[in-house]
C-alpha cells in the first residue's frame, strides 16, 4: 500500500473480524431501544390508531372509517391548504431573500462578521417566545407595524393583522421569514465563500453585469445548496406548529389553521376523547410529507443529505 | 462606475433595512422588559425611564419562573447527556464497524429527521401514560433524547467516520477493548463534534414546546416555554411581566450563542451546504 | 525476543464481501516465512501486493483465514492482538491527537496496569534514545513530521515486545529526512537487537536495513534472501524487474543452435539451456560500451544525472529501449550508434511464459 491508496481506501479497521456483532449490538442497542420504542412504535400505533375509534373506554375497529370522515372534512382540507401555502411561500421567500442578503455581504461589506452573526439570532428563539413578540408587532393599537403606517399617513390600511381572515396567514409567513431568513443566509454566503475565487473573477474579466453575473455564474454554482435549503424550509413549515399555537390559535375562522395545530385541537382540545381521528389526519400527513420529500429530493436530483 | 456606486448603495440601504427588521423585536423586548407595563402602555416605543432590573427578581420569585427555568434546565441538560452518550455509541459503531444492514440502519436514523411530529405524538402521550411517565419530567426527558437522537446521530457519524482506522488499531495495539477505545480514543478524538451537537441540542429542546404542551400538564413540571404561554394566558394585558419573563428564556440561548456563535452556526448548518 | 513462522498463510474474502472489494484488503496466498529471532525483516512489493495484509495478520488486526502463524513457537492465530505481545508504528503513526507525547507512549503501558514510576522510568529512556525529552508534555499536532514519526517509534519501543512490526513508517517524511531516519531505524535496531518486520515498497529501504528481504507480488512470495542476494540472482522477472533502479533490462530472446539470439544479434549462452523463447536479463550496470561488440544499437535518449548518465539505445530487432549505465563521462549523443558488450557471467535468463530464473541444468531435462 502507497501513501496514495492508504488515502483512497482506508481499510475498515476490523472488516473481517468475526467478532463484530458483539462490539456493535452494544454500541447500538441505547439508541434501538430509544428508536424503537420512542419513534417506531409510536409510529406504528398511531397507524393502528387510525383504523379504530380510540376512547378511554377501549378500542372499536372502524376500519376506514375515520379517512372517509377525513375525506369530508372541510376544516382538514382547510388546514392542507394553509399548510402547504406556508410551505410553498416560505421557502422562495426566504432563500430568495437570504441570497440577496448573502450577496450584499459577500461584496464585502464593513462589518459583515457582526452582521451574519445578528441575523442569524431570530433563528435562536423559541416560536413560543416569537409568536408572542409578533403578536405584539401586528397589535391593531400599538403595533409596531399600525404604527408605522399611521406614521406615514396610511391610516387606513391599519387593521388587526393577525385578527383579519385575509392577512393572518400572509402575517405568520412573514414571521418564518423573519425567523429563517438569517439561517439561510448564513448557509449561503459560506456556500458563496467556498466558490473558487477564480471564477468570480473570470466573470469580472468577461465584464458581466451583476445581474447576468448573478444568473449565469453565482446561482448555479450555489444550486445544490440553495435546492438543499429549499428543502429544508419546506419540511419546517410543513410540521409548524407552536407559532400558530401561541400567535393565533388557528383563527380566525380557520384561516391559519394548519395540519399540525389540527391534529393537536381533534386530539387533545376537543371533548371527543378519540385519538383515532387525529391518528387518521396524522398519518396522511406523515404520508403526504413523506411523499413530499421523496418528490422534491427526486425533482432536484439532490442524492445529497437533509438537514434539520 | 455608476452601476458600482449605485449597486454598493443599494447592498447598504438593504442591509440596513434587514438589520433594523431582523434584530428591532428583539431590541424592543428588550427594553419591555425593564419597564414597568403602564410606562409601556403610554408610550410603548420609548426607552425605559428608569432601568427596572427588579422585575427580573419578581418575575423569578413571584411568577414562577424560578420553577420553570430549573424544569427546563433539568430536562434540557439530562436528555442532552442521554442523547448525546446514546447517540455518539451509534454513531461511532455505525461509522467503524462494517456489518450487514449498516447502510439500512443510517437511512432509517437519518430519514427519521423529517418525521412530522404528530405521526409520534398521540401515540407517545397514549404509550406514556401506559407505563405511568405522561405528565413526569423523565417521560420527557426520554422523548426529547429520542427526538434529538436522529440528528445527532447523523452529525456525529459524519464526523466519526473521518477518523482514521489507524488509531483504532494502534488502540488495539495497545491492549484496549472497543468500548475502551470509544470512551478513551473515539470520544475525545471527536470532542469539535460533541461539543456541537451538546450546543445544538440544548438551544433546540430549550425552546421545544409541542411535545412538552402534549406531555406535561402540572404546571409545576412545566418548562419555560410552557410556563411562558401559561403566563401570557393567565397576565394577558401585563406585557411588561411577559416581557421579563420573554426574556429570561432568551438571555441563556444568547449567552450561549455570545461564546460558541461559530460552532453553533456550524452544527446548524452541518450537511447544509454541500 | 522472538522468531516469526508463517506457515501457508493466506487471506481470503467471502464473496459476500465483494460488495467492499474497493476497500478490501489485498488477497494473500501461501505465504511460508521464517523470521529468524533478532532478524530485521523487510517484505518488499508494490502496492496492492499483500505486504500489508501480512503484516496485519501478523499484528492480529486481521484475521488469518488460512496456515498458520507463531510467534517465539506459539501458534498465534486465535489470539488477539493486545496478547501478541508485538508493537507496531503505521504509516501514518496513528498518535492520538488529544494525549501529549508522554500520554502517546503511556498509554499501552497503563492498560497493562504497570507501576507509575516504571512507566516513568520506560517514558523517559524512550524519549532519551529518541531526542524527544523536550516534547513530552506537547500534542502531537504541535510536532514536526519526524517528531512524529519518532512519537510513533517511542510508542512501540516503550512497551518492549517480542516483535516490532513497522508498516511503511518513512513514507510520510521527505527525502532528506527519510535518508537519516533509516540510519537511525538500523542503530536502533542493533542496540535493540528485538525481531522487526519492516513494510516497505521503497527498495532503497529494503537493501540498506534488511538482513533479509521478502519480496511479494499479487499476495504471493516471490522470493527470500539477502539484499544482494535477491539483487543478483532475482528468482523471477518480477523480482529482477522490481529491484535496481534503472531496472534491470527484460528482453525477449531465443535459445537456439547453442546460442543466444537477441533480436539481430547473437549471443554466447551463459550456460546450457533448452532451445525455445527466454526473457534475457541484464543490468544496466552489466553493459558496457565497446567499439566493436556483437550488439549495436542507437541512442535514443540520454539522462546525465551527475554521477552518471543513463542511456537508452535501440536494437535492431528487439521492440524495447536497453537502458545503459554510462559512466559520469560518458559522452554519447542522441543518434550515436555504440557497440554494447555484457559478460556472459552477467546474464540472466528466466523462462518466457513463467518468469521463473532458468539456473545451469535446470533448463535441461
Amino acid at each position: 500500500m502507497t501513501a496514495i491508496d492508504a488515502m483512497a481506501a482506508p481499510m475498515p479497521a476490523v472488516a473481517e473480524e468475526r467478532p463484530v456483532w458483539a462490539a456493535v449490538v452494544p454500541f447500538l442497542l441505547p439508541a434501538a431501544v430509544f428508536y424503537l420504542g420512542l419513534t417506531a412504535y409510536p409510529v406504528v400505533r398511531t397507524i393502528w390508531n387510525s383504523f379504530h375509534h380510540v376512547l378511554p373506554a377501549g378500542d372499536d375497529f372502524v376500519g376506514m372509517a375515520n379517512y372517509a370522515e377525513l375525506w369530508a372534512d372541510d376544516t382538514f382540507w382547510r388546514a392542507v391548504r394553509n399548510t402547504l401555502t406556508w410551505a410553498l411561500a416560505a421557502p422562495l421567500l426566504e432563500v430568495g431573500i437570504a441570497m440577496l442578503l448573502a450577496l450584499a455581504l459577500y461584496a464585502k461589506v464593513p462589518g459583515a462578521r457582526f452582521l451574519r452573526i445578528a441575523w442569524f439570532t431570530p433563528v435562536l428563539m423559541s416560536y413560543v417566545v416569537v409568536g408572542i413578540i409578533w403578536a405584539w408587532i401586528y397589535n391593531y393599537d400599538w403595533g409596531a407595524v399600525n404604527v408605522l403606517l399611521r406614521t406615514i399617513g396610511l391610516d387606513e390600511w391599519t387593521r388587526p393583522w393577525l385578527g383579519t381572515t385575509d392577512t393572518a396567514l400572509p402575517a405568520l409567513i412573514l414571521v418564518t421569514t423573519w425567523m429563517w431568513t438569517g439561517f439561510n443566509m448564513v448557509v449561503l454566503l459560506a456556500a458563496l465563500h467556498s466558490l473558487p475565487s477564480e471564477v468570480m473573477e473570470a466573470s469580472e474579466l468577461d465584464r458581466c453585469g451583476w445581474g447576468s453575473k448573478l444568473w449565469h455564474v453565482i446561482v448555479p454554482l450555489v444550486r445544490p445548496t440553495i435546492l438543499n435549503l429549499l428543502v429544508l424550509s419546506f419540511v419546517g413549515k410543513m410540521k409548524i406548529f407552536d407559532l400558530v399555537w401561541i400567535a393565533t390559535k388557528g383563527g380566525p375562522l380557520w384561516s391559519t389553521e394548519t395540519v399540525s395545530t389540527y391534529t393537536y385541537k381533534r386530539a387533545f382540545e376537543w371533548s371527543t376523547f378519540d385519538l383515532g381521528y387525529p391518528s387518521a389526519i396524522a398519518t396522511v400527513w406523515f404520508v403526504i410529507v413523506m411523499a413530499g420529500v421523496g418528490v422534491l429530493t427526486w425533482a432536484l436530483r439532490q442524492r445529497q443529505k437533509l438537514e434539520y | 462606475m455608476t452601476s458600482r456606486v449605485l449597486f454598493r448603495a443599494a447592498a447598504m440601504l438593504l442591509i440596513t433595512i434587514w438589520t433594523a427588521f431582523a434584530a428591532g423585536p428583539l431590541f424592543w423586548v428588550g427594553v419591555i422588559s425593564l419597564r414597568s407595563t403602564s410606562e409601556f402602555m403610554n408610550s410603548p416605543y420609548a426607552l425605559p425611564e428608569a432601568w427596572r432590573f427588579d422585575k427580573y427578581v419578581t418575575a423569578w420569585t413571584s411568577s414562577g419562573y424560578d420553577v420553570y427555568f430549573v424544569n427546563s434546565l433539568i430536562v434540557v441538560l439530562s436528555a442532552v447527556a442521554i442523547v448525546t452518550v446514546v447517540g455518539a455509541m451509534a454513531a461511532h459503531c455505525l461509522a467503524r464497524y462494517r456489518f450487514p444492514g449498516n447502510r439500512a440502519v443510517y437511512f432509517l436514523i437519518f430519514s427519521t429527521i423529517v418525521l412530522p411530529p404528530q405521526i409520534t405524538i398521540i401515540a407517545l402521550f397514549q404509550t406514556l401514560a401506559n407505563i405511568g411517565l405522561y405528565d413526569t419530567r423523565i417521560g420527557l426527558i426520554l422523548v426529547y433524547a429520542a427526538v434529538q437522537l436522529p440528528l445527532t446521530v447523523y452529525i456525529l457519524e459524519s464526523f466519526f467516520a473521518r477518523i482514521p482506522a489507524d488509531l483504532f488499531d494502534a488502540a488495539r495495539i495497545d491492549g484496549y477493548s472497543e468500548w475502551a477505545t470509544f470512551w478513551k480514543v473515539a470520544f475525545p478524538v471527536a470532542m469539535p463534534a460533541i461539543a456541537t451537537v451538546v450546543i445544538l441540542n440544548t438551544i433546540l429542546l430549550w425552546n421545544e414546546f409541542l411535545y412538552a404542551v402534549v406531555l406535561i400538564v402540572d404546571d409545576a413540571k412545566r418548562t419555560l416555554p410552557l410556563g411562558i404561554q401559561k403566563f401570557m394566558g393567565d397576565q394577558l394585558e401585563d406585557y411588561g411581566m411577559i416581557a421579563t419573563g420573554l426574556m429570561i428564556a432568551i438571555i441563556p440561548v444568547v449567552l450561549i450563542y455570545a461564546f460558541f456563535s461559530e460552532k453553533l452556526i456550524q452544527g446548524m448548518t452541518a450537511g447544509a451546504v454541500k | 525476543m522472538a522468531t516469526v513462522t508463517l506457515r501457508g498463510i493466506g487471506k481470503r474474502y467471502p464473496a459476500s464481501a465483494a460488495r467492499g472489494s474497493r476497500d478490501a484488503p489485498p488477497a494473500v496466498r501461501d505465504v511460508n516465512l521464517d523470521v529468524a529471532d533478532g532478524e530485521f525483516f523487510v517484505l518488499l512489493g508494490p502496492s496492492g501486493c499483500g505486504k500489508s495484509t501480512t503484516l496485519r495478520m501478523i499484528a492480529g488486526l486481521e484475521s488469518i483465514t488460512e496456515g498458520e502463524l507463531a510467534i517465539g513457537g506459539r501458534r498465534m492465530n486465535e489470539v488477539p492482538a493486545r496478547d501478541r505481545d508485538i508493537a507496531m508504528v503505521f504509516q501514518s503513526y496513528a498518535l492520538y491527537p488529544h494525549m501529549s507525547v508522554y500520554d502517546n507512549m503511556a498509554f499501552g503501558l497503563r492498560r497493562r496496569n504497570m507501576a507509575k514510576a516504571e512507566i516513568d522510568r520506560r517514558v523517559e529512556d524512550a524519549a532519551g534514545i529518541l531526542g524527544l525529552g523536550p516534547y513530552l508534555s506537547r500534542r502531537p499536532h504541535a510536532l514536526s513530521g519526524g517528531q512524529r514519526q519518532r512519537v510513533a517509534v517511542g510508542r512501540a519501543i516503550v512497551r518492549d515486545p517480542e516483535v516490532f512490526l513497522f508498516d511503511e513508517p518513512l513514507s510520510n517524511l521527505d527525502a532528506a529526512l527519510r535518508a537519516s531516519t533509516r540510519q537511525e531505524l538500523t542503530r536502533l535496531h542493533r542496540r535493540l537487537g528485538t525481531t522487526m518486520i519492516y513494510v516497505t515498497h521503497d527498495q532503497v529501504e529494503a537493501m540498506t536495513m534488511a538482513g533479509r528481504i521478502c519480496i511479494m507480488d499479487h499476495g504471493r512470495v516471490a522470493q527470500v534472501g539477502a539484499p544482494l542476494e535477491v539483487y543478483h540472482r532475482p528468482a523471477t522477472t518480477f523480482v529482477a524487474g522490481f529491484l535496481g533502479s534503472p531496472p534491470m533490462n527484460l528482453l525477449p530472446a531465443q535459445v537456439a543452435d547453442g546460442a543466444l539470439v537477441l533480436g539481430d544479434a547473437r549471443l554466447s549462452l551463459p550456460f546450457a539451456a533448452r532451445p525455445g523463447p527466454v526473457t534475457l536479463g541484464i543490468r544496466p550496470e552489466d553493459i558496457t560500451i565497446a567499439g566493436e561488440a556483437a550488439l549495436r544499437g542507437e541512442v535514443v535518449a540520454v539522462e546525465p544525472l551527475g554521477a552518471e548518465t543513463i542511456l537508452a539505445l535501440r536494437l535492431p530487432g528487439i521492440d524495447r529501449d536497453v537502458l545503459v549505465r554510462g559512466g559520469r563521462n560518458a559522452t554519447a549523443r542522441l543518434g550515436d550508434r555504440l557497440g554494447l558488450h555484457a559478460d556472459p557471467g552477467a546474464l540472466h535468463l528466466f523462462d518466457a511464459a513463467s518468469g521463473q530464473r532458468l539456473e545451469p541444468g535446470s533448463g535441461m531435462e
